[in-house]
């Protein structure tokens, strides 16, 4: 599948700009590839390649560098868990667990930052590294968007309304800092 | 163990964020110090607009911007913010004045880039400062360019943050349209600057300055050799003279600029003093963030902010900067917060300093197992390491292998030597990036304050192993 027209004009009148060199706009062109597509074609790499004037495996080397960079097809849904020890601490091995098991996946299927996706394609599953939301530990994302507390007695609730779970409400930002007692509310 | 309990002053009302406009100001500040305390960085936390330029500019936004053009000089700027004894929140603790002047004195074209890729398990201050007052760091990148005599700077912050991408984008459009980006910026002949905002794509890495500046240059994030350093010609992005600063150092600068370097000196802790935004996660029942004077004990942190302990847990073991500082024990709380004091002796051992970080402190209660833990840390690095440099490439990897075996109940008690061995190996500057330190401080550390726990782990290896088997079928 060949890169929009739009998105090679983007590259070209948006993006470059913002640089000294083509190379620099590396990073972003990716991105609106991938925003584009859902993922990294050895087809993109090239298209991407000749309009930075790169050699597409320097292309190749860079894209798969970064986990966020996916060089095949995902499903609708990319569900992140976090496993660093903040929400670790509170469960986010077991949440993972849950949800692999109710989506029909196994997670020991899958190594480091790898996926899996339902039969279906309509989820896609995977483990990721802290992704800045502790305070909101087992934190998780769904296509790069806050949701959290996701502990593992609230998978069922976080797959059958994943709204109950949002952080980013429009009209209201989320709740800063000091929270709300939440572990200690369960408790008594 | 030390007691374990709260001080005795009760809790003061939550810091800021959430809180009414006119809420009463909280804590007194930090030790001996009584200087009233109102969060400074995090004021306008919780108003649903606080992220519009609007809503910065009638609460005095940008007024530090035009104090600067209007009656000061680039060097004055820079005199006041070396004054203020600011130093970098972003871990490194490396004074900004400094890295300003030396900037400045290099020649131009130069630049500023604001690190914003905060990926260090435990830090999630800065996600909330952009999400909630783009403009706020908008201000300071501003004072940062006039200072050191900059056109273009850049924010890179990491791709899973998608909603800060989008905030910071929607704040750049802003100030572009109110003349705070571009020509002649508030009528100031000659003073341009533009912004713009790369996006990361999931690399731990990309957090260390140079490592950044070379993914921002299109290229794996792997760090590169200094010197050259960032400030130099040849080191910094592009090849030219760089500014790094975090995102919560450059928030500080419009409220140096207001309020002056004696107000910011006189915050907390004198040896590293401001206001710093603490992030609180792991057993405690209020995570959290939490502006209050450098310099807060660790005690208060965990039992007069943050709620205490999940289920009345004692405190075992602490990162208390974020993951990759080397853990303190319960026996530590007592300890202030700050950078001045956790990169000092006795928090300075043969594998550096324990470390401050970017002030991310996660708790760990004694339910937790050290064995169990030391796979999850190891494991990050291991993971995350960008494999330039061979004794993290490997050793982090070989750190993680003898942790698994551990747990799995096939450890030896000389394999506890080897790990400090190899720790030492990877540890104390033998790689061009902290990464290597990051990785051998916790394994070191533990080795050292949890050996008991461990060795009690391995002796009763086989029958850990064999109830693994039965569970496993």
């Amino acid at each position: 599948m060949a890169l929009s027209q739009e998105v090679r004009d983007r590259i070209v009148r948006e993006v470059f700009p913002k640089y000294p060199t083509k190379r620099a706009a590396l990073m972003s062109a990716l991105w609106l590839a991938q925003n584009e597509q859902g993922w990294l074609s050895s087809e993109t790499f090239d298209e991407i390649a000749e309009l930075l004037e790169l050699h597409p495996t320097e292309v190749a080397a860079v894209a798969s560098f970064y986990t966020m960079f996916n060089r095949r097809p995902l499903g609708k849904k990319l569900i992140e868990v976090c496993e660093n020890p903040p929400c670790w601490v509170n469960g986010a091995a077991e949440t993972k667990r849950r949800l692999c098991q109710r989506l029909g996946l196994h997670p020991d299927e899958a190594h480091g930052h790898e996926w899996l996706t339902t039969a279906d394609g309509e989820f896609s599953v995977r483990s990721t590294e802290c992704i800045a939301a502790c305070d909101y530990a087992p934190a998780v994302q769904v296509n790069y968007r806050y949701y959290g507390p996701v502990r593992p007695e609230d998978v069922d609730a976080f797959l059958a309304d994943m709204d109950r779970f949002f952080l980013e409400k429009e009209g209201s930002t989320p709740a800063y800092g000091a929270h709300e007692p939440r572990f200690r509310e369960e408790r008594a | 163990m030390a007691e374990q309990k709260p001080s005795e002053t009760p809790r003061p009302g939550t810091p800021g964020p959430g809180a009414p406009a006119g809420s009463p100001p909280a804590p007194k500040t930090g030790p001996g110090q009584p200087v009233p305390w109102e969060p400074v960085l995090t004021a306008a936390f919780g108003r649903p607009s606080s992220h519009e330029i609007g809503d910065y500019l009638s609460r005095g936004g940008y007024e530090a911007l035009r104090k600067a053009l209007r009656e000061m000089t680039p060097a004055d700027v820079i005199k006041v913010v070396t004054d203020s004894k600011l130093v970098g929140r972003g871990g490194a603790g490396f004074p900004t004045g400094v890295k300003w002047s030396g900037t400045a004195r290099n020649p131009a074209p130069r630049y500023l880039v604001v690190n914003a890729d905060e990926s260090e398990p435990g830090t999630f201050g800065n996600r909330y400062c952009m999400d909630a007052d783009p403009h706020m760091l908008l201000e300071g990148m501003l004072i940062c360019c006039y200072a050191v005599g900059i056109e273009q700077a850049y924010i890179y912050i990491r791709g899973e943050n998608l909603r800060g991408y989008e905030r910071l984008e929607q704040a750049i459009r802003q100030a572009y349209e109110r003349g705070f980006l571009g020509r002649d910026i508030l009528g100031k002949r000659g003073f341009n600057v533009d912004m713009a905002v790369t996006r990361g794509a999931g690399a731990y890495i990309c957090g260390e300055e140079t490592a950044l500046m070379e993914s921002l240059e299109g290229r794996r994030g792997q760090p590169r050799i200094r010197p050259p350093f960032p400030i130099d010609v040849g080191g910094g992005l592009f090849g030219r003279p760089t500014v790094v600063n975090n995102v919560e150092t450059l928030m500080n600068v419009p409220h140096i600029i207001l309020r002056g370097a004696e107000w910011f000196a006189s915050v907390g802790n004198p040896g590293s003093p401001g206001p710093k935004v603490y992030c609180i996660s792991g057993h405690v029942n209020q995570p959290g963030i939490y502006e209050l004077p450098m310099g807060v004990t660790l005690r208060d942190l965990i039992f007069k902010y943050a709620g205490g302990m999940q289920r009345d847990q004692k405190v075992k073991a602490v990162s208390p900067g974020a993951l990759a500082c080397q853990l303190l024990t319960g026996d530590d709380l007592d300890v202030t917060m700050d950078t001045a004091t956790l990169t000092r002796p006795p928090y300075f051992n043969k594998m550096g300093p324990v470390g401050f970080g970017a002030g991310g402190i996660i708790v760990y209660g004694d339910e937790v197992n050290m064995v169990d833990l030391m796979v999850q840390i190891s494991g990050f690095f291991a993971r995350e390491s960008c494999g330039k440099c061979v004794p993290c490439r490997e050793g982090t990897h070989w750190m993680l292998d003898m942790w698994r075996r551990i747990q799995a109940g096939r450890g030896t008690l000389e394999d506890l030597d080897v790990l400090e061995d190899v720790a030492t190996r990877i540890g104390g500057r033998k790689t061009l990036c902290a990464l290597g330190d990051f990785a051998a401080g916790p394994v070191w550390s533990a080795i050292q304050r949890f050996r008991p726990e461990f060795e009690a782990y391995i002796r009763q290896g086989a029958r850990a192993r064999e109830r693994e088997l039965v569970a496993a079928g």
